[in-house]
């Protein structure tokens, strides 16, 4: 007996390819970085309906793990739908507010933003969740400050959830933490790096230095350095200059190691 | 009740036990109290009297949505069309709200009249009949009721066969305006405490109800008929008032804003318990709610919309519904786009406007092609002072100190020099008097963290101008 005949595969090809056709995709779309080396070494990029975890490598960079985020979310494709950016008071006192000159002077569109303030973590975390499940948003970003206890696994789970089934993405900066076991599907270090300078010793281009600690993929770490640009709204990869050793690209390094050298 | 007039304590107001053993408004406590020693005296508070009406009129806008405050002691409702609940009889209206009355321990004087005048004045007067007034009652000065008296002319019915022209002569037009309305001659319109809403869906309960789950579900019975009246109007409600009527006479409230018209009574339910959520004290429904009211005081034209066969996303209406969701929640203060100003000073060139208020500003300035950006992305309300060091006195800073950490500067651009708004201050146009100017510099410390400095004054303006981080770059 011919067990393969009974497979609605043999026996109905055009059942079989019209059920293919209305499957979910089998991969998730994902963002690109833009930078190569990254997208190489993450496969493609980030999960685009997923919740991402960004944290400051000093207590000064949670600005710079804030900007890495705004910026990501630029990448997205241009849309009607806005970007949300939800952050505290306390945040919003110890970090300042947007500026949107200075958002479109990175090549954003600050008609996009839309700000939401609450008065602390826990409305922030549902005004979030809301803000992923209702599919208005493109992007939805939370700015924490500090190790806050409410962000926690059970949280962050719910937020990755409302992300994977909305396709949102969501991104979660932590200034100012330590990490702790979350959902997010990746984890990153942010840090802010010297820039490249412009002629006159100017100071350049907004400039990262990435570092993966966590990816639900399995991607090994890795750190980077990459720097945005505006014009194409991407990052690309930088070359190291200056005093700095070649080291810092190797899945080893640390950047803390650079600031103490 | 006493008050202090002309620097003597006088009495401004007494009971019915007070007025039996003779005293009256206007006597000195002193005289008052040679009379009645034991006399008990409370200090006159004007504005509680008024918050009391204020909530008496709340109560009474069961009745009737045009409730009015009449100061010092008055209230004027007017019921035109509102007494189709009580048999369209409309003393039964005034036996109930006289009994309401009593339950709260108030005593009221209620009296009806064809013209809000007519009913002052015999409420004010006691008497049932206009022509029974006395010629006070047209409230036209000492002088004319003096001289109406001595001519023999004691009520009104003396004055309301007369003719009338003379005594335009003798006494003024606005006398005989006067003597018109309280004759019910001619009427004159309350302006209502509140606006009366477009729609209002009311349900009225025999039994008072307690339980929540009942109130809910009465709201939303009340908001499938609201968005039904909407729906014939092509209207759409931007606001959404429910009121709670509690048996023993107070009011509670709730209101809803939207961004947009609307007229989805799910939405709206959404919206509600939201509102009903986040209540800082919860609906106490004390004996019951005997009466729930659902009013839209504004509503804008909302044409039916098509839904397309293809099952596309309505993002803009998404997003709306959103905002409205976060705004009940949060306060709609706090969900906000961003608009530019005319202004060059840095943080006065953009506010953030409340999400519901409007649209955000679409056509932003575009980035230059080449170059850094030359705003920062954060920026602080108020900048923060640092402690700085630079090489020479007008020059860039050398390392600056910022909550407590040392900032070694590598690379610097600057100074972008923003001058004062000399026209904000008085005199301002005089040379040194318009504010110190700011010179801006862009500059990276030697850990790669960009940063937006000011000094707060040239050398030539001021000895020893002060530095300020004003934002950081990304």
């Amino acid at each position: 007996m011919n067990i393969k005949a009974i497979l609605p595969t043999a026996a109905f090809p055009s059942v079989h390819s019209a059920w293919k056709q209305y499957q979910p995709n089998a991969s998730p779309p994902l963002l690109p970085i833009g930078a190569a080396e990254v997208d190489r070494r993450l496969h493609g990029g980030i999960v685009q309906a997923g919740l991402h975890e960004f944290f400051g490598g000093a207590k000064a960079d949670s600005y710079a793990a804030a900007a890495f985020a705004l910026l990501l979310a630029w990448r997205l494709p241009d849309s009607d739908a806005g970007i949300f950016w939800i952050t505290g008071d306390k945040e919003r006192q110890t970090s300042g507010r947007l500026y949107p000159l200075g958002l479109s002077a990175m090549g954003g569109n600050p008609s996009r933003i839309w700000l939401v303030q609450t008065a602390d973590l826990r409305d922030a975390l549902r005004a979030a969740a809301d803000t992923i499940r209702s599919k208005a948003a493109h992007a939805v970003i939370l700015e924490t400050h500090g190790n806050a206890r409410l962000v926690d696994l059970t949280s962050t789970r719910r937020l990755a959830l409302a992300a994977a089934e909305s396709g949102v993405l969501a991104l979660l900066v932590r200034g100012d933490a330590v990490p702790m076991p979350s959902a997010a599907s990746t984890r990153w270090q942010i840090c802010s790096a010297p820039s490249v300078p412009y002629p006159g010793n100017a100071p350049g281009l907004p400039t990262f230095d990435l570092r993966l600690l966590r990816h639900r993929g399995g991607t090994a770490p890795f750190a980077a350095r990459v720097t945005w640009d505006h014009a194409t709204r991407s990052f690309f990869d930088t070359p190291l200059s200056g005093g700095l050793s070649a080291a810092v690209t190797d899945t080893e390094a640390d950047p803390q190691q650079r600031f103490r050298a | 009740m006493v008050e202090k007039q002309r620097g003597a304590m006088r009495l401004a107001a007494c009971d019915t036990a007070a007025l039996a053993l003779g005293l009256s408004a206007g006597m000195a406590l002193a005289d008052a109290r040679a009379r009645v020693p034991d006399l008990a005296v409370f200090d006159h508070d004007p504005a509680a009297d008024i918050a009391l009406l204020g909530w008496l009129a709340d109560g009474c806008e069961r009745y009737s949505p045009a409730c009015m405050i009449d100061p010092p002691q008055g209230l004027l409702i007017d019921i035109t069309g509102c007494t189709h609940h009580f048999g369209d009889d409309a003393g039964r209206l005034a036996k109930d709200l006289k009994q309401r009355l009593r339950r709260q321990g108030l005593t009221g004087q209620i009296a009806l009249g064809a013209t809000p005048d007519s009913a002052r004045a015999k409420a004010l007067y006691a008497k049932s009949a206009i022509h029974a007034l006395p010629v006070e009652a047209l409230d036209a000065g000492d002088k004319v009721h003096q001289a109406l008296r001595r001519a023999g002319l004691k009520t009104l019915k003396d004055l309301a066969c007369r003719p009338r022209k003379p005594f335009a002569a003798r006494f003024g037009k606005a006398t005989v305006v006067k003597l018109a309305r309280l004759l019910e001659e001619e009427d004159t319109r309350i302006t209502p405490r509140r606006h009366v809403p477009v729609i209002t869906v009311t349900q009225n309960f025999a039994e008072p109800i307690s339980r929540n789950n009942d109130v809910l579900d009465t709201i939303a019975t009340l908001t499938h008929q609201a968005a039904a009246q909407l729906n014939d109007r092509s209207q759409g409600g931007r606001r959404f008032e429910v009121s709670l009527f509690r048996s023993d006479g107070h009011v509670a409230r709730l209101a809803v804003d939207t961004g947009t018209p609307t007229r989805d009574s799910a939405l709206l339910m959404r919206l509600i318990r939201e509102r009903i959520d986040t209540l800082s004290d919860p609906l106490d429904p004390g004996f019951g709610y005997d009466r729930i009211q659902l009013s839209v005081p504004t509503a804008d034209i909302l044409l039916p919309s098509q839904a397309g066969l293809e099952t596309k996303v309505d993002r803009s209406a998404q997003t709306a519904a959103l905002i409205d969701r976060l705004s009940v929640r949060l306060g709609s203060d706090r969900v906000r786009y961003f608009a530019e100003r005319n202004s060059h000073i840095p943080e006065r060139a953009v506010v953030e406007c409340a999400a519901q208020s409007g649209q955000p500003q679409k056509d932003w300035p575009q980035a230059t092609e080449a170059g850094p950006p030359m705003r920062p992305f954060r920026l602080f309300e108020t900048p923060q002072r640092v402690e700085s060091l630079a090489s020479i006195p007008d020059g860039p800073p050398r390392q600056f100190r910022w909550r407590k950490n040392l900032h070694h500067i590598v690379a610097y651009e600057g100074p972008e020099r923003i001058a004062a708004e000399w026209w904000r201050r008085k005199a301002g146009h005089e040379p040194g008097k318009g504010g110190p100017t700011r010179d801006y510099y862009r500059v990276e410390d030697s850990e790669g963290r960009r940063f937006w400095l000011f000094r707060h004054g040239l050398y030539s303006e001021t000895d020893a101008p002060i530095w300020y981080l004003h934002g950081l770059f990304a």
